[in-house]
């Protein structure tokens, strides 16, 4: 078994000394294709993980009307509280949101002279249950809030979050659309190139139909020489990406970067590392297969 | 050792290179294959070889039926047969013993392994001392030798050879034949395919002969004793 790695290791090693070139177009072609599909895998990751710290702090602010009375707004309270998909309600009162406001304005606060708090609506800041901290499910909870007359306002970023679920999803589709039109074109290309390798070395596969080589002593070198290639190709590209991905933070200017710092900009996880790594190679193995397929086959 | 039971080949341009061949080889035998260019010499040894399959008819090989749907064991047939070819079909870039030493390690011989046997390989051939010579600066008899050897190091008991001195001059021929006698004396069953009648009445032995894609020795065949 040991000798039989030995074999095709050496074998590995003289079909891609033997074809340089081809080899590099190859793995360089595999590289770019596998960098464009991981670059949107990270732009992905960078939404998805940006939605994810955005959906942790969604809250649904409820005005109420004016004229409310104070004892229907502790029963108002308690019917919101035992809503489905609400953890927390928090009541602020025309005082508190004054208070906020001057808060917000500091230094210019002197604005708010003259108003009296009573002009600001009571409302209620709704923290909801973790699993409907998303578009598609907070919709439950406003449908029921909406059902209460009292209610005169709802405002919960609706156009932010859907906007925003839907720019996730449209790259997560760009990502994958893109990853299958490579995922052929890394075949076709690979194939092509293996197959330019074995007709390099259509003497030596001859003679080892004439010796009586068995298909894996003649198959199984070309086959790894495609999950070579597309090991290279992936690491190349993952290298390439882990670059650009750290020159892109250090040029983030520092005024960005304060905003940035609840929101950390992620490189690809250890395991989809790992995915793409391996999908790279049986993208490889593949595009041998076919060539070895189409052309050892032929020469039998 | 070989049977060939009414043997067709029809390619697909409805062209027949060989019609109701039928002929037995016994282990040990030496057995010229003769005819004139396209009378489908090199068809019947590629059938016996299993690079090509018949039309109709059956051939067995080592007791084997090669012809037989689904055989798929063709290469391990083929580590027990020799071939040797008009154009040696060697690595022309390569050195005399990378060149026989190819033949071990792509069928799972360990290189130190191969290495022994590829010496003891071409001291019998009369090729010691060029083991690092590239195969392009030898003669063609020399290259025609290393092929012979390249066919031996497996130690087969049967030997094909197509036209192996086509290309070459009487003296290389003479050489050749030294070894394919030896080869002969040892034991090895030999099918020499060749066009030379002169080779032929110079070193005689069983003789079919091709015409056409027929056999055309049927009757004289029964006369014909095999020496050796």
């Amino acid at each position: 078994m040991i000798s039989f790695l030995l074999y095709v290791m050496r074998r590995v090693f003289q079909n891609i000394k033997g074809n340089l070139f081809p080899n590099l177009a190859t793995i360089g072609i595999i590289a770019i294709s596998i960098l464009i599909f991981s670059a949107f895998t990270l732009i992905s990751v960078n939404l998805t993980s940006f939605l994810k710290v955005w959906e942790d702090k969604i809250e649904v602010m409820v005005y109420l009307e004016k004229e409310v009375p104070s004892n229907e707004v502790e029963e108002l309270l308690k019917y919101t509280r035992q809503l489905k998909g609400v953890e927390e309600v928090k009541y602020i009162s025309p005082f508190d949101a004054m208070a906020f406001l001057e808060f917000k304005l500091g230094d210019q606060k002197s604005l708010l002279q003259g108003i009296q708090p009573e002009v600001l609506p009571p409302s209620f800041e709704i923290r909801l249950k973790k699993e409907y901290r998303n578009s598609i499910r907070m919709k439950e909870v406003i449908f029921q809030l909406k059902q209460v007359p009292q209610f005169e306002e709802i405002q919960y970023g609706q156009e932010w979050v859907e906007t925003f679920s839907g720019l996730v999803h449209m790259v997560g589709l760009t990502q994958w659309v893109l990853g299958g039109l490579f995922l052929f074109a890394i075949i076709f290309i690979t194939s092509n190139v293996l197959q330019l390798t074995i007709a390099s070395r259509h003497e030596e596969v001859e003679i080892m139909h004439i010796v009586g080589a068995s298909p894996a002593f003649i198959q199984i070198p070309f086959y790894a020489e495609g999950l070579i290639q597309g090991l290279l190709g992936g690491g190349l590209a993952i290298s390439f990406l882990y670059l650009l991905h750290k020159v892109f933070l250090l040029t983030i200017p520092p005024s960005i970067q304060i905003w940035l710092a609840r929101i950390p900009i992620l490189f690809l996880p250890p395991w989809t590392i790992l995915w793409i790594l391996i999908g790279g190679m049986v993208l490889g193995f593949f595009g041998s297969f076919i060539a070895a397929v189409r052309f050892l086959k032929y020469n039998a | 050792m070989i049977q060939v039971n009414h043997v067709h080949k029809t390619y697909p341009s409805q062209i027949f290179a060989l019609s109701d061949i039928t002929f037995e080889i016994s282990e040990g035998e030496f057995v010229y294959i003769a005819g004139p260019n396209g009378s489908g010499k090199t068809t019947l040894l590629r059938i016996l070889f299993g690079t090509e399959r018949p039309t109709s008819g059956e051939v067995f090989v080592n007791g084997m039926d090669i012809t037989e749907k689904g055989f798929h064991k063709i290469y391990s047939l083929r580590k027990t047969i020799g071939i040797i070819f008009q154009d040696f079909k060697l690595l022309k870039n390569r050195t005399v013993s990378e060149n026989i030493r190819f033949a071990l390690e792509v069928t799972g011989h360990l290189r130190k392994e191969a290495e022994s046997r590829v010496s003891e390989i071409l001291s019998w051939i009369g090729l010691q001392g060029r083991e690092g010579d590239l195969v392009v600066t030898l003669s063609a008899g020399d290259q025609q030798r290393v092929a012979i050897a390249r066919a031996l190091i497996n130690d087969p008991p049967l030997l094909l050879a197509d036209e192996p001195t086509g290309d070459l001059d009487a003296q290389m021929t003479n050489d050749i034949m030294g070894i394919f006698n030896s080869l002969h004396l040892k034991g090895t069953t030999i099918v020499f395919a060749t066009h030379n009648i002169d080779l032929i009445k110079r070193y005689p032995y069983r003789t079919i002969i091709l015409l056409d894609g027929k056999r055309v020795d049927a009757k004289k065949e029964e006369g014909v004793k095999v020496r050796g």
